[in-house]
């Protein structure tokens, strides 16, 4: 049994959010933490470290309610080279964002020139209302690096988009090469890292190698 | 600007008013193009303000009635701004709190705040930065006969961390508007002076605004000057150098070439260093985490004092929690976040200052060090 509000549970949290920002986050859905209820960690010999994790997740654009979900996060031994082995169970229903993922879908395809931003919050925290979605897409590409990049040294933010250009494409996917900042805690450094990240309303996300 | 509602009757009145935009380059709301301008249907059109009387005298002499819908375009745009919303634009004496200032502005903010409030306040010389900046803490302290104890905050060791100087002056002017009539502050400046940093790494903050809005460090130029900045809190004499640091001037947690290199440290230390028999309560304001913050980073053993240390910060951060739900982690920073040495909370506990604690601000990652000025009045209202 861990507390949790210890580093060693928080960072694993950070690595399951980021993990289920990946699999469930879109333009109108940004998952973050609202607290680590508990934690529990078991050695496994000649394997690694497995965090039992229970969390209390709230969505950025529907904050009066929040969601439960248990999670499992495995750090392999000697893990400089693979990712943490992650798994998620929400429980009840994370609220519908079908309406607002085809709005988003279709004002991109309606563009004739390809979206470009940059800054994502700018200096002062702010963000335009019509590129949210182009933010939370941001975090859905964030999820997927903080997931594959995290030991149990390190936790990392998304700090900042730096860049975004959108790539248009012959078949039905979104695609965005992101440009973003993410600070890690433990060494207080903030890294560029790009990202290449495809969308579909009904298809979801996915990062493209 | 205004924006004109016209009534056109003919299709001679149609061709003038296309001609008319096209020439002026006038600015169609509707219908939105031109060629879409009909005869019976209503127009609306924006007006640059320099344009109007002349736009109003050719409508006149064309016979072409109309009437002004929208008086001031700009009026309405302000008013319909976002940042009205739930949090009131706090305004004191003139000076937004509820923004983020530039340094200039925290300078003249700071002899404004002498200035207006005299008996209690005095701007006092601390040190210089690197780039020869100089340093000021705001002295709050009641006249009075009896031997008073300190209170230091400092704000703004990191410069990203801007949340952290808008509490500072928050604080100040919480402080100062309330201490005659809110029994809590008067009982306390009877007993207490305070002494408020409210930006001790000038140099980074102003770097921040200029160059590169996630900058952390001092700008004291390393390896011939390929390189800049001290992360000022791996700098003081606390364990300096032992762990949670770095020795490459290139990372964010350089600690410096010894304890107290730099000239920020030295004004910090040099001062607290002097007055440290009086000093009851040393804070240290960060961003971000949510969380307070005991000693120590360098060592799991905990201080002499745990159990007082753990027992305020528990009902600090329960008042906290009561104002607006947001809640806030409590341990040392070992146990919490990381090991650190060189900091400057860590030291000022070490040299004898019983409360000594680290407040790391909202918010826990969203917005992380980008925090919207929208955020300000809730943050600081909590942490009063």
């Amino acid at each position: 049994e861990l507390p949790p509000s210890q580093f060693p549970a928080s960072r694993a949290s950070a690595v399951a959010l980021g993990y289920l920002c990946y699999l469930r986050g879109g333009p109108g859905r940004g998952l973050q933490l609202r607290e680590l209820r508990r934690a529990r960690r078991q050695d496994i010999d000649d394997v690694g470290h497995k965090y039992y994790l229970e969390l209390e997740l709230e969505d950025v654009l529907d904050k009066a309610r929040t969601v439960s979900c248990t999670a499992e996060v495995l750090y392999h031994l000697g893990s400089k080279t693979s990712a943490p082995d992650v798994q998620v169970t929400v429980q009840g229903e994370l609220r519908s964002t079908e309406e607002a993922d085809q709005e988003f879908y279709n004002w991109i395809r309606s563009l004739e020139k390809e979206l470009v931003a940059e800054n994502i919050p700018d200096s002062h925290g702010n963000v335009p209302p019509e590129l949210e979605p182009i933010h939370l897409l941001a975090w859905v590409a964030s999820g997927y690096l903080i997931w594959q990049n995290s030991t149990e040294n390190t936790k990392f933010h998304l700090a900042q988009v730096k860049h975004v250009k959108q790539v248009k494409r012959s078949d039905e996917d979104l695609q965005f090469d992101y440009v973003v900042l993410l600070h890690e805690m433990v060494s207080q450094e903030v890294l560029p890292w790009q990202v290449t990240l495809l969308w579909h309303p009904q298809r979801g996300a996915r990062v493209s190698q | 600007d205004q924006v004109l509602h016209i009534m056109l009757e003919t299709l001679q009145q149609v061709q003038h008013l296309q001609l008319l935009c096209s020439t002026l380059m006038l600015d169609l709301w509707k219908p939105l193009l031109p060629e879409d301008i009909r005869a019976g249907e209503d127009l609306h059109i924006r007006v640059p303000a320099p344009l109007v009387q002349e736009v109003k005298d050719s409508l006149d002499k064309l016979m072409i009635s109309y009437r002004v819908l929208i008086p001031d375009v700009q009026k309405l745009v302000d008013q319909s701004m976002p940042r009205e919303r739930s949090s009131r634009r706090q305004v004191s004496g003139g000076y937004v709190y509820t923004e983020y200032h530039k340094m200039e502005e925290i300078y003249q903010w700071m002899t404004q705040i002498q200035q207006n409030n005299s008996e209690l306040v005095t701007q006092r010389f601390l040190g210089k930065t690197f780039e020869n900046r100089t340093m000021y803490y705001l002295q709050i302290s009641q006249p009075s006969n009896k031997p008073k104890k300190i209170i230091w905050m400092d704000c703004g060791i990191h410069a990203r961390e801007r949340i952290s100087p808008a509490f500072c002056q928050w604080f100040v002017k919480e402080i100062l508007q309330n201490y005659k009539t809110d029994p809590n502050i008067s009982r306390f400046l009877q007993n207490l002076d305070l002494y408020v940093l409210p930006v001790l790494n000038i140099d980074g903050y102003i770097y921040s605004w200029e160059e590169d809005r996630l900058w952390r460090k001092s700008r004291s130029p390393y390896e011939n000057g390929t390189c800049y900045g001290t992360d000022l809190n791996r700098n003081f004499n606390s364990s300096w150098g032992s762990v949670g640091v770095s020795f490459d001037c290139n990372s964010e947690v350089f600690c410096g070439l010894g304890p107290e290199s730099e000239p920020e440290t030295r004004a910090v230390a040099q001062f607290i260093k002097s007055k440290k028999s009086d000093i009851l309560c040393y804070l240290t304001i960060h961003s971000y985490g949510q969380l307070i913050l005991t000693p120590y980073g360098s060592t799991n053993k905990p201080p002499s004092n745990n159990e007082e240390l753990m027992q305020v910060a528990k009902e600090a951060a329960a008042a906290l929690e009561g104002k607006y739900g947001t809640s806030y982690r409590v341990g040392s920073t070992a146990s919490i976040l990381y090991s650190n040495s060189g900091s400057s909370r860590d030291w000022a506990h070490t040299i004898g200052i019983p409360l000594s604690y680290t407040f790391e601000l909202r918010d826990t990652g969203t917005h992380g060090f980008v925090l919207p000025a929208d955020q300000i009045q809730p943050t600081c209202e909590e942490t009063m």
